[in-house]
């Protein structure tokens, strides 16, 4: 019995030390689709030019797809493990994880036009989850996943700063909306409006998705998420105002 | 008693500032494992330290006295190479510092099926069928094929931690995937000589241990984490069913007994000298921060020499040239993301031949604060048997606590 007091007491005073944290807003999906044909969907992204989005998958590949996820067409040259998507102005581009590479795609016809090599000496799958445009710093965001490290590149990715971030346990997408960044953690599915300059965390947004990816927002400001181990697309409405 | 609970205190203080100690694990960017990159490769280096006071409650036995379970353990000092290449080859080199050291000071006596080496392969990934060669983890039990260090506990369930089957083996295996990796193949053909491996080499029977194991997850595909880390938000579960075939009938004038003593393990069940058919299935399900396991086996022996020990001296008629094995083994746990905590309990039975009286019932109790993740964490377990089997495994203690700290880098 003085053994299990023990061990009680242990646990509990664990327990109390404990931290608060900022509320989350419950945010839930209103549809989901099944991705045929994109194994392991790791990121998505929306052009607003095309009405298309781009998603990539852990296996190296990059799709052109409709609004709804169906395959319009596939880039021929693969990476190892691609995890981020972006798209500014005619290009596309990807971050390969393992490698730690950013490959640049030519919008128009899926051809690569460069790689740049970055640099993360993390583990090797704990890397650049990510990759976002900072159109108020005009920098590109490559985000890692553990430790969370929101670092900046110039468009032709040298590396300008980095910055910690805290608050949940991993990041597994970016996105850049209307004036701020937004970041997805699969861990803790939770979406994170933060700062376009410090990246502090202004907003949480609870997600019932199992391990969410990668996340996009269309012209109207709807979210669709993808999800890895799922295979899914998933639609939501925009994110809830918060009071 | 009292040194358990001094101990107690101190852990209990360390884990409360352990956050500010081990600070720089979750700031430092160049934390956790390290990657090299070159234009085609990419290699991690990883590892784990790990150690624990460990206490046993002895019997009110005045002829054992012995305490060398009252005192510090070590559990890892392990260092891991992780290898991809840019053709699709995956290599990996997982070794145990503390074995390797502990088999060079005892001549390889202490623990012969800890040899040092915990996985050596290369596997090519660039086909739908996963090619795997070299020494590592069996496609077998998934209490095996999980990783302790992810749990709040110290060590493996008796079930599935090498007594009754072996957990790892050099050999060549092949795993498939499909409908969106929910089914999930794999089939193999390993040495049988299992952890003794690199002591003895191939046995004289010139024969193959074979090993197959089909999952099903739903509805998604699942790994092998015990614990609900991700707070599922919909329940997930896999079942799996898996089978171990080898036929070690030595040829006029070897034994497993006598060429490899220690091969057989704590029970002789391990690899034997005939034939050797395990079975069993095991199931998880996650949801919300729980997560409950079960996994079951079977094993049936058909030792080749009539007066193997396994029979234990039985007549024809009683044992009919078959000696049974197995067990039952079921966990539940709750992962409190928010206050980084994680409580497990479990219960197994399992008999490790039924041609000996007895059988064994084992509880554990284990909890794990978590200051960054499973990479830092105080762990604290309580382990006891509820049966003893006093013919196969005579216990001097009634009860077990471990209370230490692990680092995964």
């Amino acid at each position: 019995m003085r053994k299990l007091i023990a061990l009680l007491a242990v646990a509990l005073l664990l327990i109390s030390s404990g931290k608060k944290e900022l509320a989350h807003t419950k945010f839930k999906f209103a549809d989901w689709k099944s991705l045929k044909g994109i194994p392991e969907p790791s990121d998505i992204v929306y052009d607003s030019a095309t009405g298309h989005c781009f998603i990539v998958s852990d296996h190296g590949k990059l799709f052109e797809c409709d609004r709804q996820g169906n395959i319009i067409k596939k880039a021929k040259e693969e990476g190892q493990d691609f995890e981020g998507v972006e798209v500014k102005d005619s290009f596309i581009y990807v971050s390969d994880e393992t490698p730690r590479k950013v490959y640049q795609y030519r919008k128009s016809d899926l051809s690569l036009v460069k790689v740049f090599p970055v640099s993360w000496g993390g583990a090797m799958n704990r890397a650049f989850e990510s990759i976002a445009y900072n159109a108020t710093k005009q920098c590109f965001l490559l985000v890692s996943q553990q430790p969370i490290v929101i670092v900046e590149y110039t468009t032709d990715f040298k590396e300008i700063a980095r910055y910690p971030f805290k608050g949940v346990r991993d990041i597994s997408g970016a996105r850049w909306h209307k004036g701020n960044l937004y970041l997805l953690s699969n861990l803790d599915a939770c979406i994170i409006k933060c700062d376009p300059v410090n990246y502090e965390a202004k907003a949480y947004y609870q997600i019932n998705v199992l391990n969410p990816e990668g996340f996009m927002f269309d012209d109207s400001s709807n979210i669709s998420i993808t999800s890895d181990d799922m295979q899914r697309l998933y639609f939501f409405k925009q994110l809830p105002t918060i009071q | 008693m009292k040194k358990l609970l001094l101990f107690t205190l101190v852990a209990v203080s360390l884990g409360t500032t352990a956050e500010a100690q081990f600070s720089e694990f979750a700031d430092n960017p160049s934390a956790s494992q390290f990657t090299l990159s070159s234009e085609a490769n990419t290699l991690q280096i990883g590892g784990r330290v790990s150690g624990f006071y460990e206490t046993r409650i002895l019997k009110d036995d005045s002829n054992y006295l012995k305490k060398s379970h009252n005192g510090w353990g070590v559990k890892d000092f392990d260092m891991d190479f992780l290898g991809k290449t840019a053709s699709k080859f995956v290599y990996e080199f997982h070794i145990s510092l503390i074995d390797l050291v502990s088999a060079a000071a005892t001549n390889n006596t202490a623990n012969p099926a800890n040899s040092g080496i915990k996985a050596a392969y290369i596997q090519y990934k660039g086909w739908p069928v996963h090619i795997k060669f070299g020494y590592d983890k069996v496609p077998y039990s998934q209490g095996s094929m999980s990783e302790v260090w992810g749990t709040p506990y110290w060590s493996h369930a008796n079930l599935y931690g090498g007594d009754l089957f072996s957990r790892r083996d050099f050999g060549l295996a092949l795993n498939y995937r499909f409908m969106k990796d929910r089914i999930n193949l794999y089939a193999g053909a390993f040495s049988g000589m299992g952890e003794n491996f690199f002591q003895y080499g191939n046995d004289a029977s010139g024969t193959f241990e074979y090993i197959g194991r089909a999952e099903f997850s739903y509805p998604a595909k699942m790994k092998y984490h015990i614990i609900d880390q991700e707070n599922s938000p919909t329940p997930v579960f896999r079942i799996a069913a898996n089978a171990r075939y080898a036929d070690k009938t030595q040829p006029k004038g070897s034994s497993i007994n006598v060429d490899a003593p220690d091969a057989s393990g704590a029970y002789g069940i391990r690899v034997i000298s005939g034939k050797r058919l395990a079975y069993g299935f095991d199931g998880i399900v996650k949801f919300k921060g729980f997560s409950a396991t079960v996994e079951g086996h079977m094993l049936q022996l058909k030792p080749t020499d009539t007066l193997d020990g396994l029979y234990n001296s039985t007549t024809r008629s009683k044992n009919n040239n078959v000696v049974n094995a197995g067990g039952l083994n079921a966990g539940l746990n709750y992962n409190w993301e928010k206050k980084h905590s994680v409580f497990s309990a479990m219960y197994e039975g399992f008999n490790a031949n039924d041609l000996y009286p007895g059988t064994q019932e084992w509880l554990y109790l284990a909890y794990a604060y978590k200051v960054s993740g499973f990479n830092s964490v105080f762990k604290i377990e309580y382990y006891k048997p509820l049966t003893e089997d006093k013919v196969q495994n005579p216990l001097h203690y009634t009860d077990q606590i471990r209370v230490g700290y692990q680092i995964v880098f």
